[in-house]
């Protein structure tokens, strides 16, 4: 199986970081350098990283610890994890996994205690190894510092004055120093290392990827040409959403076995209209079993396909990759998932234009399952969620207008304030709508007094007759009271489709909810049971 | 030469090219420069690791070189390109004067790194009456430090200056120059944050500068029946530390060490942070009832602080008991000094037997540079904002970093991209890379904070973008795409939008809210670099 790797170099604000940076610290660099990285600071990391294993490689005396913020979150975890590269210890588990002590074994002294301990453990380890020895210690995600250990933020950019060695703190963030910088000047000024948005089109491929049961030929060399005009569709396709490098390659990975299949399937079909020939041969000697395990390359010449079959795949799926990015850069989905569903329809190239469906692309299930089940609630408790939405949104002070039905208009809404577009106009500053800034959060009593009116104007017609209710809106009224109700939303707040803002235990006030479902989701509902939203909202959209 | 012209080719694109651009000047050819002979007998290493020095190195020239306009004919020759005047840098470098351009960058990389204690050497040679303010400092420092190791003193004191006037480096050095080696303890306010951290690291270096093979061994014993608790008499570097309750007990007896002691205290407006005092008080307690007896040595206290009013916040007790001697440092106080300090950089000799005539080009270079009207500009520009000479040296190393052999002189665009970048990089300058539904919902937050709201939930900035989408019909982007709310998170996350109050539980996600960092015209920047007509035009609508 030869899966070459189809790898492109990276841009050009990299290369310029790498260079930037090998030339630094392969001679004097400055004791603390800050990467800035807004696009991929993970693109940013690897470079840093390589690039200083490339200096040791090639002979320059470094030694390097990368330490990365996030999974590094409490201070001893930081220093172990850089004094054990420092010291070019790692961790076995036939020793208990025991971090680097050092001249400290047998103390009870250990060098992750405080930061003090963690100078003294640089400067053993650099005792330990050579003496001229430089160290680098690579900090990625340094934003996260500030606020896991915001103490020795402060103490790491001043690590060379500290420690009285060699060294040199590297941070690589995605926020600018500005918003790290400790304050007072406690640390000093950085040596900035920019890198700059990249405009190219390259990106990497994984190169490992021995869980995807992908075609063995998906990656073969003779493609390389067209797997660059694959990732120029990409990038033109993407580039508007998202620039960066990673997300780039994984939407480009996802995508690209589904995008060359149909021309591995072309091969294969070549290959076995070939081997029936032969077997059809009198002359040719019948083959042993093994004839399918036969490489497809050694049968029939393996090439890159036509520019004309080119452009019929680019204007193929470029819709399918459209929905990559929208179901994988938010992550909806992963790429396996995404890719196996999406595998086109065996033969896709030899098919006349018009039987191809139009959008190869399938919905992957995903937001939909989330909608359906808010749709299969009981019929009640659609009305409590919309009751409570409207209690969420709309002023107290509108309900009176709203819903107050007078004795004799009990189906006519009566609304004096006219439209309240006009009133919100006159306002000094433009005022926002509720839907907009989040639900309310409103007492249990005034909940059931709107469900009251939605179950009397829109529910009323569909019970089983009572004549023993004779006061118009007794029914109902009998109905809200209902232990039910109540159970309704009990249920609804333990699936968080309401939250209780109140406290449990407070049993003199009537309890206080919001609402958790979104305006989409109300109309949805509102429409499964027949009312206008917008007629009782407050502030409708428009 | 083959090799080398192969590896020091102009276009460098890999990092393992250019890090063999790199070591081809080995270590020992790195030029000296002369600087007093650090002989740190303590076991700590000195600030700057110790690198091989060459005490018959030439004293450096703080000028440059006198451009001899005419090149004698036989130098004329040594030069591969004979088209290229030799007084002159060529446009691009010939093969053979790379080694020299490499190690001529390396020298100035050296001596920019230690551009602090650069201003030194200045004031010798200048031939001012007066002393600048670091000598006067040094010799100040230094005369109260040799009391305390040669006569037993108790002396305290405080370096005062502004940043990178060369405070820490003056110390280091008033230490390394006296006669007998004492007992340095080096406390940071940065990092000891407490007392208790601050005593036991105090343990912790005594530990480990007498533990060795420094104290005889009869002294250990008569300091072992002195009880004595941070005496291990077998620790190496291992380090008992006493129980808490001794620690404060600990200071006192820091005149009993058979060595003067001196602690350095960095940042010492942190220390009067700390709790009571208590540290600073049973520091300077000690200097103060310090006695000349027999068998006492001296302890010095040496606070280094940027804080000018530093005195005024020592409780009435600590101050008392302070000296009260403060020395001031100083930076370069003239413009003068400053290109003075560059050009010294700039032109650090290298030792290059082959090439005599590289010098000569060099330092013509550099004079150039200096004397060029928007460099001027530039460091001028640079020196009423600050006169941290290390913002000069950051600038410098940008410029040098830069020189390649097709581009072998200083240029001047490289160093106004190193002062956009170096000096006070504006915070969001990548604003215009963002994506475009990025650069929209900046828009869409503009327009909320003209509206008087100064926070905003992601539900309205959606409102507003769709409403945007629907009125002018020319956005490529879906609104149901997930994009936009990935590039919210996007803005979240580089903080550009910054959460006015942490997620409590409740709140969904779209509606926690949120504040613009990045005030208006930062965005208008961002979108007229965008160039998109249509974003240009809704920021510029009123609403």
């Amino acid at each position: 199986m030869d899966r070459a790797v189809i790898h492109a170099a990276p841009s050009d604000g990299y290369a310029n970081l790498g260079y930037e940076l090998s030339e630094l610290v392969a001679s004097y660099p400055p004791p603390f350098v800050y990467v800035h990285d807004p696009h991929t600071t993970r693109i940013a990391t690897t470079t840093v990283v390589s690039t200083l294993s490339t200096l040791r490689e090639n002979g320059a005396n470094i030694a390097f610890a990368h330490v990365n913020a996030v999974a590094c979150f409490t201070p001893r975890l930081l220093y172990d994890t850089a004094l054990n590269a420092f010291a070019g210890w790692s961790p076995s588990w036939e020793d208990g996994c025991a971090n680097w002590i050092g001249p400290l074994e047998g103390t009870s002294q250990r060098f992750n205690e405080s930061f003090d301990g963690f100078t003294h453990g640089i400067r053993a380890a650099m005792v330990e190894r050579l003496s001229d020895l430089r160290l680098v210690l690579v900090i990625e995600d340094a934003q996260r510092l500030k606020e896991n250990m915001p103490d020795i933020l402060a103490p790491l950019t001043r690590l060379y004055e500290l420690s009285h060695v060699d060294i040199t703190t590297i941070f690589v963030s995605e926020v600018c120093w500005e918003h790290i910088r400790p304050s007072y000047g406690a640390s000093h000024d950085p040596y900035y290392l920019d890198v700059a948005p990249s405009s190219k089109q390259e990106f990497y491929t994984p190169d490992d990827d021995s869980e995807i049961p992908l075609d063995p030929y998906t990656y073969h060399p003779v493609f390389r040409q067209l797997y660059t005009h694959f990732l120029s569709t990409t990038y033109s396709v993407c580039s508007p959403f998202t620039t960066g490098l990673d997300d780039l390659s994984y939407i480009a990975a996802a995508t690209w076995p589904a995008f060359i299949r149909p021309v591995i399937d072309e091969h294969r079909r070549v290959a076995m209209e070939l081997k029936e020939a032969h077997q059809d041969d009198p002359d040719a000697v019948p083959d042993s079993e093994g004839e399918e395990e036969k490489p497809l390359h050694t049968i029939v010449t393996f090439s890159a396909p036509t520019e004309d079959a080119r452009i019929r795949l680019t204007r193929l799926f470029t819709p399918s990759i459209t929905a990559a990015l929208e179901a994988l850069y938010p992550r909806q989905t992963n790429a396996i998932t995404w890719a196996n569903a999406n595998i086109p329809a065996a033969d896709l190239l030899s098919m006349h234009p018009h039987e191809i469906p139009q959008s190869l692309a399938k919905k992957v299930a995903g937001d939909v399952d989330g909608e359906r089940a808010l749709r299969e609630l009981p019929r009640i408790a659609k009305f409590v969620l919309i009751a409570a939405y409207l209690a969420s949104t709309n002023p107290a002070r509108t309900d009176m207008r709203m819903f107050g039905r007078g004795p004799d208009a009990r189906s006519k809404r009566r609304r004096k304030g006219g439209s309240p577009r006009k009133t919100s106009a006159k306002a000094s500053a433009v005022k926002i709508p509720q839907r907009l800034l989040g639900p309310m959060p409103f007492p249990l009593d005034r909940m059931v007094a709107i469900l009251g009116i939605l179950l009397e104007e829109n529910d009323a017609d569909t019970r089983l007759s009572a004549p023993e209710y004779k006061v118009p809106g007794e029914y109902t009224e009998i109905e809200i009271s209902r232990v039910g109700i109540y159970a309704q939303v009990m249920e609804l707040a333990s699936v968080h489709l309401l939250h209780r803002t109140s406290p449990s235990d407070r049993l003199e006030m009537s309890p206080t909810y919001k609402c958790g479902i979104s305006y989409d989701i109300a109309f949805q509902l509102a429409k499964d049971v027949g009312i206008r939203l917008n007629d009782v909202i407050w502030d409708p959209v428009a | 030469m083959r090799d080398i012209q192969n590896i020091v080719s102009p276009r460098v694109t890999s990092p393992a090219k250019a890090s063999s651009v790199k070591r081809f000047p080995q270590r020992e050819t790195t030029p000296t420069r002369p600087k007093t002979s650090v002989q740190t007998s303590s076991v700590l290493p000195s600030l700057h690791p110790p690198r091989t020095e060459d005490a018959a190195s030439p004293p450096p020239s703080p000028k440059p070189l006198p451009t001899t306009p005419a090149k004698s004919p036989r130098k004329r020759n040594d030069v591969a390109a004979p088209q290229v005047s030799p007084s002159r840098l060529p446009r691009a470098l010939p093969s053979n004067l790379y080694p020299a351009l490499n190690a001529q960058k390396r020298a100035t990389l050296k001596a920019l790194h230690e551009i602090s204690v650069l201003p030194q050497g200045d004031s010798e040679d200048d031939d001012n009456t007066e002393p600048s303010a670091n000598t006067a400092a040094f010799n100040q420092l230094r005369g109260l430090l040799t009391g305390t190791v040669e006569r037993g003193e108790g002396n305290s004191c405080m370096v005062i200056g502004p940043k990178g006037s060369g405070k820490t480096q003056l110390v280091e050095r008033a230490i390394s120059t006296l006669p007998e080696a004492p007992i340095v303890i080096r406390l940071s306010g940065f990092a000891q944050t407490n007392d208790r951290l601050a005593i036991r690291e105090i343990a912790w270096q005594l530990a480990e500068q007498t533990g060795q093979s420094l104290l005889p061994p009869e002294q250990d014993e008569t300091v072992q029946d002195d009880e004595n608790p941070f005496i291990e008499p077998n620790a190496e570097v291992a380090v008992t530390l006493p129980p808490p309750s001794h620690l404060l007990a600990l200071i006192s007896m820091l005149p009993t060490l058979p060595r003067p002691t001196i602690i350095t205290l960095d940042g010492f407006d942190l220390f009067a942070l700390h709790a009571r005092q208590s540290l600073l008080y049973c520091l300077l307690d000690t200097v103060q009832s310090c006695r000349a007896v027999s068998g006492n040595r001296g302890i010095a206290v040496v606070g280094v602080t940027t804080r000018v009013e530093t005195i005024n916040i020592l409780e009435k007790r600590v101050k008392s008991r302070f000296s009260g001697r403060i020395i001031r440092t100083a930076g370069l106080p003239l413009f003068d000094n400053w290109i003075g300090a560059a050009r010294h950089a700039l032109c650090s000799p290298i030792q290059d037997e082959s090439e005599c005539d590289w010098s000569n080009m060099w330092n013509a270079s550099v004079d150039s540079f200096l004397h060029d009207q928007q460099v001027v500009r530039l460091l001028k520009e640079t020196f009423t904002l600050t006169k941290d000479i290390r913002v000069l040296g950051r600038l410098l190393v940008a410029t040098v970093i830069a020189l390649k052999p097709s581009s072998p002189a200083l240029s001047t665009s490289e160093l106004a991209a190193a002062v956009n970048k170096q000096r006070y990089p504006p915070r969001f300058s990548f604003l215009s890379s963002l994506t475009y539904p990025s650069i929209c919902l900046l828009i869409a937050a503009a327009h909320v904070r003209t509206s008087g709201h100064e926070t905003f939930t992601f539900e309205m900035l959606h409102d507003a973008f769709q409403d945007q989408v629907r009125t002018s019909m020319s956005a490529p982007v879906t609104v149901d795409g997930g994009g936009i709310g990935m590039a919210f998170e996007k803005l979240v996350s580089l903080q550009v939008f910054v959460a006015t109050a942490s997620a409590a539980a409740g709140i969904g996600k779209e509606f926690m809210k949120y504040r613009c960092d990045a005030d208006r015209s930062e965005i208008k920047d961002a979108v007229d670099k965008t160039g998109q007509l249509s974003l240009k035009k809704w920021l510029t609508k009123a609403q």
